[in-house]
C-alpha cells in the first residue's frame, strides 16, 4: 500500500483536479445535518461530521431510479434509459459506510449482475475519511470494522493535525492518484506514526459493543421466543432504521402513469412496513410489528450470514440515534444471546 | 418532579388488577439521555417506570398501535384496559381520538403527570457530547440538574427545553383517573409569533423555502407513525388504486404528502410536536400544524383536544361560521 501525505490547505486543489474527470460527491451541511451531495466547489464541502444522516448507499443505490418509460395503449412503446456511465468520486466516506458498499456487492452481484448498482459502483472512486470523532452510538469494532480503515475504500485520507495521511488501497486509487503526483508528498514513519496514534485514539472512543460471536446459530434457537414479541412491543413500524441502514437494499417496483406517459421506477421499500409483504389475496405472513422486527434483525445476523459468510451490519449507529422509542440494535443483539432456549 | 415512588405505587395498584392488559409508561434507555416507553405488563416491571423531563415521548400513540390480529379458533379477543402515563399535550391526543371516536374512555387508564416542559434531545445531546450514561436528572424552578459522570451540571430551562414547551398552555393532562404530582400553574398564551411573521413573507420565498424542506424527506413516514392522531387504518399514501401519491421520492411527491398529513390533522393536531422530534431529514414540522391550528383558532374559535364530550371541529357546524375561504 502506498503511503503519501497532502497538507491541509492543498485539499483543495485535489478537488479541483478531480473535478475536471468526475463527478463529486462529498458530505455537506445541510440545514445542520450532514448529506452527501454532488458538489462544484471544494466550499459546499463540510467535513466536521460524524456520519451522514442517510448513508451514501443512495449515490450508488438511488431510492428512486427510473428503469423505463413508456407510452400506454395497444401501441405500447418502450423507451429505454441510459445507465449514467459517468465517474464517479464519493469523497468523505466512512470507512463503516465503505464497507456497507462490499456487502451491498454480494446481493447487487449475486445470480443476476444488477446493472444499476454495479454499473455505477465500477465507475465509481471511494475517498475515505477515517473517523476522529465517534459518536455516541459507533460500534464499527463490533463487527471488524476500524474506524480508520482502508480495507473498502481505494484511498484513505486521515486528518494527523495540519495534514492528511493517505493510503491507497486499489488500483482504482493509485490511478486517481497518479494524476496529482505534484499536490502530494511521501509519508515518513513519524507521519505513519501519527495516523496509527489517531487510529487507536478512535477505536479507544468507540464505547458501546455489540457482542456477535456465533450470533447467527444463536437465533436459529429463539425464532419462536417471546424475547421478539417484548422487544417490539413500542415499534412504530416506520421506515427509520432500514432507510437509514447503509445495507438494507429492498426495493418495490412501481409503474407511475400519467394519461399519457408512464415510467417503471424503483423505490426503496421497508419490511417495517406491512404492506412489504402483503399477498394480493390480502394474506399477511409478517402480519405484526413483532414478525416485522424480527425479521429485520434476522435478515442482519441470521439469513444475510448464512448466505454471504458476513453480517450485514457495519456499526454506524444511525438507527440506534434516530430510533423514535429507543430500539437499539446493539441492545438487541446483546440481550438475544442472554435468551433461555 | 413528581414523585418516583408514589408513580410507581398507582401503577402497581393499576397493573394488579384483573381488567388491565398492560401500563405503558418509560424507563431509562439504552444509551445517553434516551427515555424510552416501557410496557408494564406484571408488577415487576414496575420499579423500571420512571417520570422525568426527558420523558418526551407521547405515549397515546400505543392504544392507537394496538395490533388486532385474526383470532385462532377458539380464541376470544383480550379487551382488556390499557394504562398510559399521560402529560398535558399527550392527555390532548387522548381526548381528541375520544371525540373522533377512536378509543372509548372505559378502555383506558390514565395516570397523569405534571409536566414542566420537556428536554429537547437535539439540543442537550448537542451540549453533551458523546454521553453514554446519565446517572439523575432533576428540576427545580429554573434550572435542570443534570448529574453525569460523578459531575452535576445546572443548566437553565430556557437553554435545553424544547421549544414548543416555551408556550405552553397545558401543563397538566386535561383528562386523567389519578394524577400523580402537583398540579402547575400556568398563564401561558398561545404564541403564533413565529407563524405571524413567516406568513408575511412572499408566495415564492415561503415556497422556495418549503420545497427545499420537503426536497429532504426521505418519506419513512415516522411523522405518521409517531402520531397519535394518525391513525386511519390505511394511511392514504399506503392506498395504490388510486395511487394518491406515488412511491417516487422527490420534491413534488415530497410536498404532496407532508402538506396532505397537516391537512389532515387540521383542527386535530394538539401539537405535542411528535413528528418534528422524529423526522431524521430535520424539517420543520410542527410549523406547518401551527398554522393549521392558528388558522382554525381565529376562524372558529376552536382548540381541539380539550374536552371528551365535546364534538370534534370538523363534525360541528355553526349557521355564522365563517365561510370568505371557500372558493
Amino acid at each position: 500500500m502506498d503511503e503519501l501525505i497532502i497538507t491541509k490547505n492543498k485539499l483543495k486543489d485535489v478537488i479541483n483536479k478531480i473535478k475536471l474527470d468526475y463527478t463529486i460527491f462529498a458530505p455537506t451541511n445541510v440545514d445542520n445535518i450532514i448529506l452527501y451531495r454532488q458538489i462544484n466547489d471544494f466550499s459546499e464541502i463540510s467535513l466536521d461530521f460524524c456520519n451522514s444522516k442517510v448513508p451514501p448507499k443512495s449515490i450508488l443505490f438511488k431510492q428512486t431510479e427510473t428503469m423505463f418509460k413508456f407510452k400506454p395503449g395497444v401501441k405500447a412503446k418502450i423507451e429505454s434509459i441510459d445507465i449514467p456511465n459517468s465517474k464517479n468520486v464519493i469523497f468523505g466516506i466512512r470507512p463503516c459506510d465503505a464497507k456497507s458498499l462490499s456487502i451491498l456487492d454480494n446481493v447487487f452481484k449475486d445470480d443476476y449482475i444488477d446493472p444499476y448498482f454495479v454499473t455505477k459502483r465500477e465507475n465509481t472512486v471511494l475517498i475515505g475519511l477515517s473517523c476522529t470523532q465517534p459518536d455516541v452510538n459507533c460500534f464499527c469494532t463490533s463487527l471488524d470494522g476500524n474506524p480508520a480503515g482502508a480495507d473498502d475504500v481505494d484511498v484513505l485520507l486521515t486528518d494527523i493535525g495540519d495534514k492528511y495521511f493517505i493510503e491507497i488501497n486499489s488500483k482504482k486509487g493509485s490511478e486517481l492518484v497518479k494524476t496529482m503526483k505534484d499536490i502530494f508528498s511521501n509519508a515518513t514513519t513519524d507521519d505513519k506514526k501519527k495516523k496509527q496514534e489517531v487510529e487507536k485514539k478512535s477505536k479507544d472512543n468507540i464505547t458501546r459493543n455489540m457482542k456477535t460471536e456465533n450470533i447467527a446459530s444463536k437465533l436459529d434457537k429463539i425464532f419462536e421466543h417471546d424475547f421478539w414479541k417484548n422487544i417490539s412491543l413500542k415499534c412504530l413500524g416506520c421506515g427509520i432504521c432500514t432507510f437509514q441502514c447503509p445495507t438494507c437494499h429492498c426495493f418495490d417496483m412501481q409503474d407511475e402513469t400519467t394519461l399519457k406517459d408512464g415510467a417503471r421506477v424503483r423505490v426503496w421499500d421497508t419490511c417495517m412496513n406491512p404492506e412489504y409483504t402483503i399477498h394480493a389475496s390480502g394474506h399477511n405472513p409478517r402480519p405484526a410489528r413483532m414478525n416485522r422486527t424480527r425479521n429485520r434483525v434476522y435478515h442482519k445476523f441470521n439469513y444475510y450470514p448464512k448466505n454471504y459468510n458476513v453480517i450485514a451490519c457495519v456499526g454506524c449507529g444511525r438507527c440506534v440515534n434516530d430510533c423514535p422509542v429507543n430500539i437499539d440494535i446493539i441492545d438487541v443483539i446483546n440481550q438475544a444471546r442472554e435468551v433461555k432456549t | 418532579m413528581v414523585d418516583q415512588k408514589k408513580l410507581r405505587d398507582e401503577a402497581k395498584k393499576i397493573i394488579t388488577r384483573e381488567d388491565v392488559k398492560y401500563l405503558v409508561g418509560w424507563e431509562k434507555g439504552t444509551y445517553g439521555f434516551q427515555m424510552t416507553p416501557l410496557f408494564v405488563t406484571s408488577s415487576d416491571d414496575v420499579e423500571r417506570l420512571v417520570f422525568n423531563p426527558l420523558c418526551i415521548h407521547n405515549l397515546a400513540v400505543f392504544p392507537m398501535l394496538e395490533e388486532k390480529l385474526p383470532l385462532r379458533k377458539g380464541a376470544h379477543e383480550d379487551t382488556r384496559k390499557i394504562g398510559v402515563v399521560v402529560k398535558g399535550c399527550d392527555s390532548r391526543a387522548i381526548v381528541q381520538i375520544i371525540q373522533e371516536k377512536g378509543l372509548e374512555k372505559e378502555n383506558l387508564i390514565l395516570i397523569g403527570v405534571p409536566c414542566n416542559g420537556v428536554i429537547d434531545p437535539k439540543k442537550i445531546n448537542k451540549r453533551f457530547f458523546h454521553q453514554t450514561k446519565t446517572d439523575d436528572i432533576e428540576e427545580d424552578d429554573k434550572n435542570f440538574i443534570i448529574k453525569t459522570d460523578g459531575k452535576t451540571h445546572k443548566i437553565p430551562k430556557d437553554e435545553l427545553i424544547m421549544d414548543k414547551c416555551k408556550t405552553c398552555e397545558f401543563p397538566n393532562p386535561v383528562i386523567y383517573d389519578i394524577f400523580v404530582g402537583e398540579k402547575i400553574k400556568t398563564s401561558s398564551k398561545p404564541d403564533y409569533k413565529e407563524i405571524n411573521s413567516f406568513e408575511k413573507k412572499k408566495l415564492d420565498e415561503k415556497w422556495s423555502y418549503w420545497e427545499s424542506q420537503f426536497e429532504k424527506c426521505i418519506r419513512c413516514y415516522a411523522c405518521r407513525d409517531v402520531c397519535p392522531l394518525c391513525y386511519c387504518k390505511e394511511c392514504m399514501v399506503d392506498q395504490l388504486n388510486p395511487q394518491w401519491v406515488r412511491r417516487s421520492v422527490n420534491v413534488s411527491e415530497n410536498a404532496a404528502w407532508n402538506i396532505m398529513r397537516a391537512f389532515h390533522l387540521a383542527g386535530r393536531c394538539i401539537g405535542c410536536g411528535e413528528c418534528e422530534r422524529v423526522c431524521p431529514a430535520g424539517i420543520p414540522l410542527t410549523k406547518l400544524n401551527k398554522k393549521l391550528e392558528k388558522d382554525v383558532l381565529e376562524l372558529f374559535e376552536y382548540k381541539p383536544g380539550i374536552k371528551a364530550e365535546d364534538k370534534p371541529l370538523l363534525s360541528i357546524f355553526k349557521p355564522d361560521d365563517p365561510e370568505e375561504f371557500i372558493l
